[in-house]
């Protein structure tokens, strides 16, 4: 009796172990019976939330049920990509930063929305479209306008004698940031982290200092004069305040503690009494200096995978949620479109004053390079970087393995 | 006659089928997550399999084990991994050590209840105790800082400076693992004969020597169990790291996990990636032998 029994339970376990294992969980919780059900793999924060808040309008009127995954950067590339060789994806739409795109088209991620009869208006802003196409092909729509701006405190750079509007140079950045250190507070804080966010932070100055990261045939150029000279501007910034992350960067603005950082529209939304504010990177080292683009793109956009399950109503759903009238409904949820209708829309203007900032930043943004490598590129540029930054390293050590190693990475 | 002991070994045809039915499931799980996974593992080592190319990959013999074992951030990985692991078990060994001994000697109704409250901080999940410790040590809000501005102390950017990221991550983790090393030895305390301590302090032992002359032999061998198993674990340390410090600054906190992820896996370089797992097994592996040989005998 007892050897039968014995038997029967470990029988029962091993196939509920068997159970479990084989059966392929796509979604938690099904779809009603004649409704259709999209999964939607997004952005974390503002970026997703934004989305989120326009489907229930959708969803009635197609007669669908929408479920969505709100994940980190890394969470999100990895999500998608792992999700790219299952013949029928668990996903549908798609949120996908544009230096993925080279790496997500050469694998075929992302489904060819030309060929699906999706096409851009002339509402969108021109110059974040670039990132969105191969050829003439349409792969992604840029849907979050984030780009990098330059966070400040108002108390910080009125004291060091400056108006927002005065900001014009990276020079005018020094003195408040010197202004500010000498009262005590972090004149300039600059991002750490990951080897990714010090790479992004960077940019902008490498930028102003006439360099970049990689020449017009994706050949790596950081060790270069102008790399260098630029990394030399951030290190002095650097010793004028400290190194953080997202939060206490944003917390440091909002309580009076730092003066300046880079930062994204995403993280930050002033409102007329807000201790903080942002304006457009200053695209001159001085006021001789030659003006240059500054301000680096990070834009969210959206796409459909290219083995979803509802391709139809997922490019039906892309174009819903790319509507001028949608979008410009996203602006008091913190949405930032990359249209000339939100943007430049009079009375959005007046309670979201900040929004003609990012406008003009997105018409005259800069793309990171669009490299399948982009991935392992900024890990081993950034943590070369960070050992500069750290002291650990000195410059011409740094430079030059990290020259080394991506000339590797990109044979 | 004297019966031989029921063994498979020495059972009958008959006999040996119900035990080996008994252990058909274990072996099955086994086989599948284990075996299945470690001898694909072993495979795509030796390929430059990346995931987002599907099944193209091709045989390239040593080149990932070559490039990890010349590549400056994995060697920086595997020092930081196993100063770590050494400091790591050694804090919580002596500490596990001198709290179970403290437990043991309070009132027995006393004992249930720090018993459950040392025990908390094993029981919270790591990304829980990771984030509320970030909180905790921020610039901006954090008590610590605030707690060491109000005695005019230095405060510190806790996880971004180089002199401080370390002993952070090192505190929580020790913090964290204590009360694991608490409950094993505690354990084994419980079965240290009484009249050993009787007899050495009639004999006029002090405190001292009671611990080291009659504890420490009796609970050895849970002290080894302990030693390893924590060794194993803090070998593994990832999720702390990825959500505190991703490895910076400058790698002071780069472990091998997070080598592999960064260079591995974020790229989906899984051949590379399943090249530093290996490696990181047999280091593994060389730390316990000489645990799993005493075992064995």
């Amino acid at each position: 009796m007892k050897k039968g029994l014995s038997v029967l339970v470990c029988l029962s376990l091993a196939i509920c172990l068997f159970a479990n294992g084989a059966q392929e969980q796509k979604a938690t919780v099904p779809a009603a019976a004649g409704k259709q059900k999209l999964t939607l793999i997004l952005r974390g924060g503002t970026y997703g939330k934004v989305i989120e808040k326009c489907l229930p309008a959708f969803e009635e009127k197609n007669n669908c049920e929408i479920e969505t995954l709100d994940l980190s950067f890394d969470d999100l590339h990895s999500k998608i990509a792992l999700d790219t060789v299952n013949k029928e994806g668990a996903y549908d739409l798609c949120m996908v930063d544009g230096s993925w795109m080279a790496e997500f088209t050469e694998n075929n991620v992302l489904l060819n929305l030309s060929k699906a009869g999706y096409s851009f208006d002339d509402d969108i802003i021109p110059a974040t479209l670039t990132i969105c196409k191969v050829g003439d092909d349409i792969y992604l729509a840029p849907y979050f306008g984030n780009v990098t701006v330059m966070l400040y405190n108002k108390a910080l750079i009125k004291a060091a004698g400056y108006a927002s509007k005065d900001i014009k140079t990276w020079a005018d950045i020094q003195k408040i940031a010197q202004v500010a250190k000498a009262s005590g507070k972090n004149g300039y804080i600059i991002r750490g982290g990951s080897p990714d966010n010090i790479v992004s932070d960077f940019l902008p100055i490498l930028l102003a200092n006439g360099g970049w990261v990689v020449d017009a045939n994706n050949k790596p150029t950081v060790d270069t004069k102008e790399f260098r000279a630029a990394l030399d501007q951030y290190i002095s910034l650097y010793k004028l305040g400290d190194t953080m992350d997202k939060d206490d960067i944003v917390a440091q603005i909002d309580n009076g503690n730092g003066a300046l950082a880079i930062g994204w529209p995403g993280w930050y939304v002033p409102k007329a009494n807000s201790n903080g504010d942002y304006v457009t990177i200053p695209s001159t080292l001085d006021a001789n200096g030659k003006s240059v683009n500054t301000s680096l793109y990070g834009v969210w956009c959206i796409g459909v995978c290219n083995n979803s399950t509802h391709k139809e109503l997922s490019v039906k759903l892309l174009e819903y949620l790319m509507d001028k009238d949608v979008l410009l409904g996203t602006i008091p949820e913190g949405g930032v479109p990359c249209r000339y209708s939100s943007l430049k829309n009079a009375e959005v203007l007046k309670t979201y004053p900040q929004l003609e900032t990012v406008c003009s930043s997105l018409e005259k943004g800069v793309y990171r390079p669009v490299i399948a490598q982009w991935n392992e590129f900024t890990t081993i540029l950034g943590t070369e970087m960070d050992n500069i930054i750290k002291g650990t390293e000195t410059m011409d050590a740094g430079l030059s393995n990290a020259q080394k190693q991506l000339v590797d990475l990109m044979k | 006659m004297q019966q031989r002991p029921k063994t498979i070994v020495n059972a009958t045809s008959k006999d040996k089928t119900f035990p080996r039915l008994m252990i058909l499931p274990t072996i099955i799980v086994l086989l599948v997550m284990t075996t299945y996974p470690l001898i694909f593992t072993v495979f795509y080592s030796f390929t430059d399999y990346n995931y987002l190319k599907g099944g193209v990959f091709k045989f390239i013999g040593m080149q990932n084990y070559d490039k990890l074992l010349h590549a400056k951030y994995f060697q920086i990985a595997v020092l930081n991994t196993i100063k770590f692991t050494i400091l790591a078990v050694f804090f919580e060994m002596v500490f596990g050590i001198l709290m179970a001994i403290f437990v043991k000697s309070l009132n027995p109704n006393f004992q249930h209840v720090m018993r459950v409250l040392l025990l908390l901080p094993y029981l919270l999940p790591t990304a829980t105790v990771s984030t509320a410790w970030k909180m905790m040590l921020s610039q901006n809000y954090g008590i610590v800082n605030q707690l060491l501005a109000t005695f005019h102390l230095p405060v510190h950017n806790w996880f971004m400076e180089t002199e401080t990221a370390f002993k952070m991550i090192l505190l929580i983790d020790v913090w964290q693992n204590i009360p694991f090393v608490f409950l094993l030895l505690y354990a084994c305390l419980q079965t240290v004969p009484n009249d050993q301590y009787e007899a050495a302090l009639i004999d006029g032992a002090n405190s001292l020597q009671l611990f080291w002359h009659i504890t420490i032999p009796n609970i050895k061998e849970g002290i080894a169990l302990c030693a390893l198993l924590r060794t194993i674990d803090t070998f593994r340390l990832f999720d702390k790291v990825n959500i505190l410090t991703g490895g910076g600054p400058a790698g002071t906190t780069s472990t091998i996990t997070q080598f592999i992820y960064n260079y591995g896996i974020k790229s989906l370089k899984f051949g590379y990636g399943s090249a530093g797992a290996l490696l990181m097994t047999i280091l593994v592996l060389g730390l316990s032998v000489v645990y799993i040989k005493k075992a064995i005998k």
